[in-house]
């Protein structure tokens, strides 16, 4: 195995795992590539830029699964339990990537890699068995079929150690459903861009790991100064409290009173059931106590109890994603099947997003008379059917019957079956978007059209226009945006905040942290991960360093996504959104305004108003002229 | 008194600070399996915090061939580090599996209730204390469980009384 690199923070080695010969190899991690792509999100993307190409199918051995941490994962950052898997993704074609929290992403660190990066396809179940500092890959047969729960059971009994750490797939992954997630820690969720078919289509069930290895810290004389201001910046955040108390649970009742909570497949952005799966709800009858993930001051992790009846259980809550996605957007006010279908969803490793938004377009076709009960072989998908929308997690996850179609994801299932249902699919690039109604924020539609990924409400994350910060948005983008920025539903200067977040945000999942702290509440910003860089890596990298490395990885995945063919009319959102009026609640009557705000976004970007392809000369002052050149070979001529 | 590392596993949310807090404190470095305190979560919904307990009677001071295992004047169980010579017949002995063996010098490592990791602790349970202060503890959250209603009656009971004289 390799020398490790001298820097701080990093275990310093890449994990390179050969399925089809079942090889493994250590290489260690070159210090120019971490300085400009930081980890996490910024090596995956680096990588799967150089490695995947559009000739490749998803789901075939060429495609490439990585896993990444980043220098911060392990170490004391508040909330820094973070890691991404990256792959080309089989339910968008194009970047695909998932996060996730837990233990899983620190332990791998202690075990001596930062990232994992999985080729070819084995003939076999296999897991791989990551054990400090040395990896093999071992026969999966009996795990194979197994939900991730015993999973990671059998896996930790067959190694007689309770400690190690599991990141796995389900039934879901197995069967190729195009959203399925990988779980570690029994229900953290890399849930999008069906990243868990991915693993699934090379064999690989498992990856276990433990190590004893040091993370080890350039500064150790300063860090526990550094550390400690920015853990009682965190605890005294009045945000802290709240998230301790309800995790993000209670953000049913926040988005309701802004209408900005999807019900009926987002027809409209409120739900009058709302209170039945509320935050406050799952506090006063299920909530057992609030769990955090590695070096977690936020603890928006919780358990829940459900004790009798059909949907009892006992295991992860879940947030407001999945409150969302299989309660008000299925017009399901009934929350102990929504408590029940999340932890369902988790067993079998399934996005909740994308399996309530596929099953919302489901209902909303049956009602219109689209999809009839020859279709569904006689379940009924009448709204708020939650014994139907239980059944549905169920046949998906096995792709069986009807369930076959829909583990399909909304827009391809709708492409089969045809009849009108198109117009229902609430997707940006084949991926279902998330429980931001974005009519009643105009930021969030926006985001979800340019995210990388396919609708994703995380890529940029734009909350601070949510509900008044506007201090905080005149400190990070300027005092000239307000008061417009701070206006939820006046798309203006809404394509500066976008492009200043993508930034952000990939430079945040590139460290291994979570956007909790850092995004909401926003308390910790740049100039704090200068100064924790110096400390932790070892390297004084300016702010306008972290800036341009942010940029230059939201740039090498559109570079990826052009490469593939998207260009400014993939970056759109469902007309319902863009030309129908919001028919209730507080933000009534809004429209999304996304031509006005992609042309401000492009301007900000450096990139083609009408093609939305990246300019030249913007790549160029990124260091990104290979990809210039290497988009050049491919026929694709960019703008000046 | 025996003094010890304690936090309370309903309360704990598993964030295992203290465990990268303990070896950074020692060792100037962040590894868990440096850390004098484990944190183990039994799932779901409790995280445990295991930490040498300073037995009266302790085992792993009697099963030591080397003699390397002492109790200091504050009642602490001290490691001779010089005399240890990593046979690991502590960790076998320990009934809570509370002492380790350092992954490089392969020398037991045990919890000396310092008390650095606790002012670390986000929520606030960690803490150093006796026997008798954690008995008062648990009495005392029984109290406010258990008694929860019957205090809330007395409430109302003197605020009737108030109101009604």
């Amino acid at each position: 195995m390799g020398r490790k690199a001298s820097l701080g923070g990093y275990a310093g080695q890449h994990l390179y795992v050969d399925m089809t010969k079942e090889q493994c190899k250590a290489v260690p991690i070159d210090r120019q590539f971490a300085i400009t792509y930081l980890g996490g999100q910024g090596f995956a993307s680096r990588i799967l830029y150089d490695k995947v190409g559009p000739q490749t199918d998803p789901l075939s051995p060429e495609n490439v699964l990585i896993w990444a941490t980043g220098p911060f994962t392990g170490t004391l950052w508040p909330q820094a339990s973070r890691y991404v898997v990256a792959a080309k993704s089989p339910l968008t074609g194009i970047f695909g990537e998932a996060h996730a929290a837990g233990h899983w992403g620190p332990e791998l660190k202690f075990a001596g890699f930062d990232t994992i990066i999985i080729t070819g396809r084995a003939k076999r179940p296999l897991y791989l068995f990551v054990d400090n500092g040395t990896a093999k890959l071992l026969d999966a047969k009996d795990l194979w079929g197994h939900n991730t729960n015993e999973t990671e059971e059998m896996i930790k009994e067959s190694h007689y150690d309770p400690s190690l750490r599991v990141s796995c797939i389900g039934q879901a992954g197995e069967n190729l459903v195009r959203f399925a997630a990988i779980i570690n820690d029994y229900d953290r969720a890399a849930a999008r861009s069906g990243i868990g078919a991915v693993a699934g289509s090379k064999h690989l069930k498992a990856v276990a790991v433990r190590g004893s290895q040091d993370i080890s810290v350039a500064k150790p004389d300063r860090y526990l100064e550094v550390i400690e201001e920015l853990h009682k910046k965190m605890l005294d955040s009045p945000f802290t409290a709240s998230r301790a108390q309800y995790g993000t649970t209670n953000l049913v009742e926040l988005m309701q009173e802004i209408g900005r909570l999807p019900s009926y497949n987002m027809r409209s952005g409120v739900f009058a059931e709302y209170q039945k799966i509320s935050g406050e709800a799952i506090k006063n009858h299920y909530l057992v106590k609030p769990r955090a993930d590695y070096a977690c001051l936020q603890r928006c992790g919780r358990y829940t109890l459900v004790r009798t009846g059909p949907y009892a259980y006992c295991g992860g809550s879940p947030e407001y994603e999945s409150q969302s996605a299989l309660g008000s957007r299925c017009g399901n006010d009934n929350l102990e099947s929504i408590l029940y279908g999340h932890h369902l969803s988790n067993l079998y490793g399934l996005d909740t997003i994308s399996t309530g938004s596929t099953i919302s377009w489901a209902m909303e076709a049956w009602e219109e008379g689209l999809i009839t009960a020859e279709d569904t072989g006689g379940i009924d998908l009448e709204w708020g059917n939650h014994e139907s929308i239980i059944k549905l997690i169920h046949m998906i996850a096995h792709r069986k019957g009807f369930g076959d179609i829909l583990a399909e994801g909304s827009y391809r299932a709708a492409q089969r079956i045809g009849r009108g249902t198109e117009k229902f699919v609430m997707h940006c690039k084949k991926q279902e978007i998330a429980g931001q109604e974005p009519r009643a924020q105009k930021s969030m539609g926006l985001a979800t059209a340019t995210a990388a990924r396919g609708a994703d409400h995380l890529y940029a994350f734009p909350v601070l226009d949510e509900v008044g910060f506007d201090e905080e948005i005149g400190i990070r983008y300027g005092q000239e945006y307000l008061p417009e920025m701070g206006d939820r539903l006046n798309p203006k200067f809404k394509g500066i905040m976008v492009k200043e977040n993508e930034d952000f945000c990939a430079v945040v999942e590139s460290l291994g942290v979570c956007k909790y702290g850092t995004l909401i509440p926003p308390v910790l910003f740049y100039e704090d991960i200068v100064t924790t860089f110096e400390v932790t890596v070892g390297l004084h990298l300016t702010e306008v360093q972290f800036r341009q490395i942010g940029e230059r990885i939201v740039n090498l995945n559109r570079g990826f996504n052009v490469r593939e063919g998207i260009r400014r009319k993939d970056d759109s959102l469902p007309r319902r959104l863009t030309h129908i009026p919001a028919p209730e609640g507080p933000s009534k009557g809004q429209v999304v305004e996304l031509d006005q705000m992609l042309d401000e976004y492009y301007e900000q970007r450096g990139w083609q108003l009408e093609t939305g392809l990246p300019k030249i000369q913007t790549l160029h002052r990124l260091g990104l002229d290979d990809v210039i050149e290497d988009l050049r070979k491919q026929k694709i001529k960019l703008p000046q | 008194m025996r003094r010890f590392l304690y936090a309370d596993p309903t309360v704990c949310v598993g964030c295992r600070i203290c465990e990268a807090i303990c070896s950074f404190h020692w060792e100037k470095t962040l590894n868990p399996k440096k850390a004098r305190n484990r944190v183990r979560r039994v799932d779901p919904g409790l995280d445990v915090v295991v930490a040498c307990r300073n037995c009266d009677q302790a085992w792993c001071v009697e099963a030591c061939p080397e003699e390397a295992l002492r109790r200091n004047r504050q009642g602490i169980i001290i490691v001779d580090a010089k005399k240890c010579r990593g046979c690991g017949a502590c960790v076998e002995a320990c009934p809570f599996g509370a002492i380790f063996l350092h992954p490089e010098t392969q020398k037991a490592i045990k919890c000396v209730a310092c008390g650095f990791c606790t002012k670390y602790c986000p929520v606030n349970t960690l803490r150093i204390l006796t026997e008798e202060e954690l008995a008062v503890l648990k009495q005392q959250k029984v109290i406010q469980h258990e008694c929860a209603n019957l205090l809330d009656e007395l409430r109302v009971e003197g605020e009737t009384k108030e109101r009604e004289s």
